[in-house]
């Protein structure tokens, strides 16, 4: 690199404020030298400017929707119908989806004569989600705060994650599944070994206020699921019995707790 | 955790604007330059497991925008095989002068996109990168993928050309490379 090159490179970064501490001094005084040094900084500090003042009004802008869209995760994204692009016909088109789909869904059920228990729904989206690789939920762990707020509002009463942590598995994330009678708020977790258990809770739509740990196993998912203080419980994952049940205690005994401080 | 963790929705959210920005800057035209964030975006979300997570995702941005405008613009010059390769030309490929500024558009953000048009891509990527992002050069370089001593000739030479465009405007009357000294 000849000398020229390099007061050129020094002349860039200390314009652009990035020359090393080391060099600032020696240029410095180049530029003190040096009016023809001193007038090419300046010149280029006014070019800066002149881009800065011309190009920032691009950040103030408001941000078309597809764009807004476009930085959701994609499992999150409502399908788009390009010649309904709408926001209220998207919404519309979501609402009668979800009910339509709802309803269809118990006929469905009912005409194939297929046992609609809250075990064996649960292992049914448990199996749904937890085979799911790249989105095996849509609220990720890391927001758990707004993961629990979000489901505790659509739920109706208080939900919160256990901390599994103890027994080697991690809070994934979480997400709001259609129960067959209830909405049903879904936490995931995983351990190492990357095996997957999924926590499901309801409020119960009628019946028993509590109940002891029941245990099934669906499509060769194990399902231990117990009724607390009118609310639902499923925990569900492909692990012997005694496993799952172990965790099933942890589980319950965190949830009869009150929360922990934050 | 053994979970990969998706982008951050937030810190992607406030990307966009600097994005647009950016985009803006590189296509000269606020259509393909929303179509080149929306990109962007998508190919972020299909590679977010080559994100690492806690290093700066602006700059990871930054670097599938570069290369998403570099193969649309290889593509649009071998459509286009009358405009010219040469990397120093006067002007790139794929820009387009606004014809006419819409009714709501600032006046001196055309004036900064026509003289900034007038640059090469190359030049233009590495100067705005490093005068409006602010960005270190070395953190250039590797959004770009070029050593550092070429974000360093690449950006002394928009600088001179922007120079004397800036010192000797051309003029909407007068062709628009006319260019004394």
């Amino acid at each position: 690199m000849n000398s020229n090159t390099s007061i050129d490179d020094d002349l860039q970064a200390y314009a652009d404020g990035q020359l090393a501490p080391e060099r600032r001094q020696a240029f410095e005084q180049a530029l003190a030298r040096e009016p023809a040094l001193a007038a090419r900084v300046a010149e280029i500090q006014r070019q800066n400017a002149w881009m800065r003042a011309g190009l920032d009004a691009i950040l103030h802008e408001s941000l078309p929707q597809h764009l807004v869209d476009a930085a959701r995760p994609p499992a999150t994204r409502a399908r788009r119908f390009p010649r309904l692009a709408s926001a209220a016909a998207s919404i519309a088109m979501l609402v009668v989806g979800v009910a339509g789909g709802w309803y269809a869904r118990d006929a469905v059920l009912e005409r194939d004569g297929t046992p609609t228990t809250f075990a064996r729904q649960a292992a049914l989206t448990h199996a749904l989600y937890a085979a799911d690789v790249n989105r095996p939920v849509e609220v990720w762990a890391p927001e758990e705060k707004r993961l629990v707020a979000w489901l505790t509002k659509r739920l109706g009463f208080p939900v919160r994650a256990p901390d599994l942590n103890s027994v080697g598995y991690a809070l994934v994330g979480g997400r709001l599944v259609a129960g067959n009678e209830q909405p049903t708020a879904l936490f995931m977790y995983e351990n190492s070994a990357k095996q997957r258990l999924t926590l499901q809770a309801r409020k119960q739509p009628t019946g028993a206020a509590e109940s002891a740990f029941r245990y099934a196993i669906e499509d060769g998912v194990g399902v231990y699921y117990w009724i607390d203080d009118q609310c639902g419980y499923a925990l569900s994952g492909s692990l012997d019995r005694a496993q799952l049940l172990a965790i099933g205690r942890l589980v319950y005994a965190q949830l009869a707790t009150p929360e922990p401080p934050r | 955790m053994s979970v990969e963790p998706p982008l951050p929705h937030p810190d992607l959210l406030a990307a966009i604007p600097r994005l647009r920005r950016y985009a803006r800057v590189l296509t000269g035209d606020a259509t393909r330059a929303d179509d080149l964030v929306q990109e962007t975006l998508a190919r972020g979300w299909e590679k977010r497991r080559l994100w690492a997570a806690g290093t700066d995702l602006r700059a990871w941005l930054f670097t599938i925008m570069h290369n998403v405008f570099v193969n649309q613009r290889a593509t649009s010059v071998r459509d286009a095989q009358n405009l010219s390769l040469d990397a120093e030309g006067e002007s790139g490929a794929a820009w387009q002068l606004p014809v006419r500024a819409p009714q709501h558009a600032h006046v001196e953000l055309i004036e900064v996109l026509r003289e900034l048009g007038r640059l090469p891509p190359e030049q233009r990527e590495v100067l705005v990168l490093a005068a409006i992002e602010e960005m270190r050069y070395e953190e250039i370089a590797t959004v770009l993928s070029i050593p550092v001593g070429t974000v360093m000739s690449r950006l002394s030479r928009a600088r001179e050309k922007l120079r004397r465009i800036v010192n000797d405007p051309p003029g909407d009357a007068l062709p628009p490379l006319k260019i004394v000294r």
